[in-house]
């Protein structure tokens, strides 16, 4: 299992088309996918239940993979963040 | 008796037609409880309505016009994911087991229990996402309720109707066009929409912003809709009628005309001429800019080229598409803005590991260009070597202070140097220009005209910098007017310095390509407009019936107007017979 927090740096936050290209990117791995952000849990292949995280730019996520393509999956991932959705804002 | 509705128009056109109202988006959902012997196939009725709503989406996506732009079919991807999220797909069926209710009954529970977490979201638009889960639930519940989604039979029962709703999700605009309506109005929305941005590339007369639409109006009034303006006649008379119907019929012929004006130039009646240039995101809009007949490329916006990818494109990349499009221009100029990426716009490859409190002031633009050396250089290589093949102008944009433009120029006149040693060829005289897009820019552009060689007004941002308003914020957004004396002032400021410095000025805004400011523009002296090939047709046909002298003396009271009453009376006089 792998885990790492990253935090949400794009100015619209994890709203519906950021959580579109996030979830279908987890949705690649094989991995179990699960996003937290303090006491709420989202699987991260699933849009709705990653928007209810009402990540908002500035919020710490807890990213947490488990599977045989754990490592490759939280490094695209967080990438993804990193890169602000590769989106223009 | 006709009354008068007011909105915000959003897709320009004339329509006339009777009124369909869309009445409650929420229809009444009953409770029932089921036998245990049915259960499971109400479960399977439930799956197959899900597969119905999937395949309907699915047949709009597909049915999308090829100008829609990326985010609004993102926008119905995004509805689709959700149909196949378990959180809509398989939760209700567990409810449908345990409380032995209905399938509605079971997806309305579950919609409740989503979208109270949505509203006690504190992010304003986080908030609204709400209206999503909405849209897709009550899709599904059309279908459960044995409500024909229409698309399959074809039957077009609305054709040549005005849809007046509250808000209409993208696919179901789509949806209503391809049953062939007249016009849409909704009592939500604004501009920037994603309704909105679709209804333009539909060509689909539209308001939005239409506050209680549907109070003032019945099913079957006869409406007469003016998608410019924004405004709506309910039930109008005869005269009216016939008023109209006139100028729906010239406003068809006169856009058939448009594409005529192709290869004539842009030239007032008393013959002052305006160069009608394009601005292009990526090398393949060069065919859309052809088919216009634009004089050249005003502003090529390069950082797509730095999107949507892992590692930034290396100077042969970009050399070899500058190199093409110069070719493919042939001789006509090719106006290449540097990289405008910034804390704003991400890219990917690079990471500045800065988070801006506030990314419209922080860093961006030019100011990121200097930063990112890696970045910079060999884009400025490409850009020189692509000059060999014809002319080039290379565009800095967010220039604020002369320093910027002396770091420029002493880098560049490293490049030139190496580039001459590894034996490449160039425009020794490349010009260089900046984008005026902050008021400190405009203000003092006879210093910055020391070290350039033209300018271009970059009107959305300087809109947004003068006004302090971020136009896709909902909350300001109704401050967004380029007619604000402000604005006006710092576009004739920076005019008038251009003459004295004689630099030329030109715009590559949104403001440019607005057929109502066309007339002010030229009056106040811009020869030369940028705008999305699209509009270039119309701007032509405003400037070719239209006689420069008295548009100047106008345009001079619009820049001392006392304030935006007076201009607007003003602007009446000077699209006089537009």
């Amino acid at each position: 299992m792998r885990k790492t927090q990253i935090t949400i740096i794009n100015r619209r936050g994890l709203h519906a088309r950021a959580a579109a290209r996030l979830i279908t990117l987890a949705s690649k791995f094989e991995s179990e996918i699960i996003l937290s952000n303090n006491e709420k849990r989202a699987n991260g292949k699933s849009i709705l239940p990653v928007m209810m995280l009402a990540a908002v730019q500035g919020t710490l996520l807890e990213l947490t993979a488990n599977g045989h393509d754990e490592d490759r999956a939280i490094k695209e991932l967080v990438a993804l963040i990193e890169n602000r959705f590769d989106e223009a804002e | 008796m006709s009354i008068l509705l007011t909105g915000i128009g959003v897709a320009r056109g004339i329509a006339i037609g009777k009124a369909h109202l869309l009445l409650c988006e929420a229809p009444e959902i009953v409770e029932y409880r089921l036998p245990n012997d049915l259960l499971e196939k109400e479960v399977r009725r439930f799956d197959a309505a899900l597969e119905q709503a999937r395949s309907h989406l699915q047949t709009i996506r597909n049915h999308l016009p090829i100008s829609t732009p990326a985010d609004v079919a993102a926008f119905i991807d995004i509805h689709l994911l959700m149909l196949e999220d378990s959180t809509l797909s398989q939760v209700p069926i567990d409810l449908i087991r345990d409380s032995h209710c209905n399938a509605e009954w079971a997806l309305k529970q579950q919609r409740d229990n989503l979208v109270q977490v949505f509203e006690a979201m504190d992010d304003p638009y986080l908030r609204t996402r709400k209206d999503d889960v909405d849209q897709v639930v009550n899709l599904v519940q059309r279908v459960l309720m044995g409500k024909s989604l229409g698309w399959e039979n074809g039957a077009n029962r609305l054709r040549g109707l005005i849809i007046v709703a509250e808000e209409l999700s993208p696919a179901d605009a789509v949806f209503f066009f391809h049953e062939g309506i007249a016009a849409l109005i909704t009592e939500r929305g604004g501009p920037t929409s994603h309704t909105a941005i679709l209804a333009r590339s539909l060509d689909l007369p539209t308001i939005a912003g239409m506050r209680r639409a549907r109070q003032f109006i019945a099913d079957g009034d006869t409406i007469i809709l003016d998608g410019r303006q924004g405004v709506a006649l309910v039930d109008p008379d005869a005269r009216a009628l016939q008023h109209y119907h006139q100028r729906r019929q010239e406003q068809r012929l006169h856009f058939a005309a448009l594409i005529q004006l192709r290869n004539i130039p842009a030239t007032t009646r008393d013959g002052r001429r305006v160069r009608l240039m394009a601005n292009i995101e990526l090398p393949e809009d060069i065919e859309e800019l052809n088919e216009v007949g634009a004089e050249g490329v005003g502003l090529y916006r390069t950082e797509f080229l730095f999107m949507n990818r892992n590692t930034a494109p290396d100077e042969e990349e970009q050399f070899a598409i500058y190199q093409s499009l110069v070719q493919a221009m042939n001789g006509r100029p090719v106006t290449i803005r540097t990289i405008d990426l910034g804390a704003d716009k991400p890219f990917a490859g690079i990471t500045l590991g800065h988070i801006a409190t506030n990314p419209a002031l922080s860093l961006r633009g030019i100011r990121l260009c200097l930063r990112t050396p890696q970045l910079f250089i060999p884009q400025l290589r490409a850009i020189l070597r692509a000059s060999a093949f014809g002319p080039v102008r290379m565009a800095l944009p967010l220039i604020t202070n002369s320093a910027e433009i002396i770091q420029v120029r002493h880098l560049l006149d490293q490049v030139r140097r190496d580039l001459r040693h590894e034996g490449h060829s160039f425009d020794e005289n490349l010009s260089l220009g900046g984008i005026i897009e902050v008021p400190a820019a405009a203000l003092t552009i006879s210093e910055l005209a020391h070290h350039l060689d033209f300018f271009s007004l970059g009107t959305n941002d300087l809109i947004q910098y003068t006004l302090a308003i971020d136009r896709i914020d909902d909350q300001v957004s109704y401050l967004y007017n380029p007619l604000h004396p402000a604005i006006l002032r710092l576009i004739y400021i920076a005019l008038r310095a251009g003459i004295k410095a004689n630099i030329p000025i030109a715009m590559c805004g949104e403001m440019a390509g607005d057929s109502r400011f066309t007339r002010l523009l030229i009056g106040m002296g811009l020869q030369e407009l940028s705008m999305r090939p699209i509009s270039l047709p119309e701007i032509k046909q405003v400037i070719n019936t239209s006689v420069y002298t008295p548009l100047a003396q106008l345009a001079r009271r619009v820049i001392y107007a006392r304030d935006s009453s007076a201009i607007s009376v003003l602007m009446e006089k000077i699209n006089a017979n537009l």
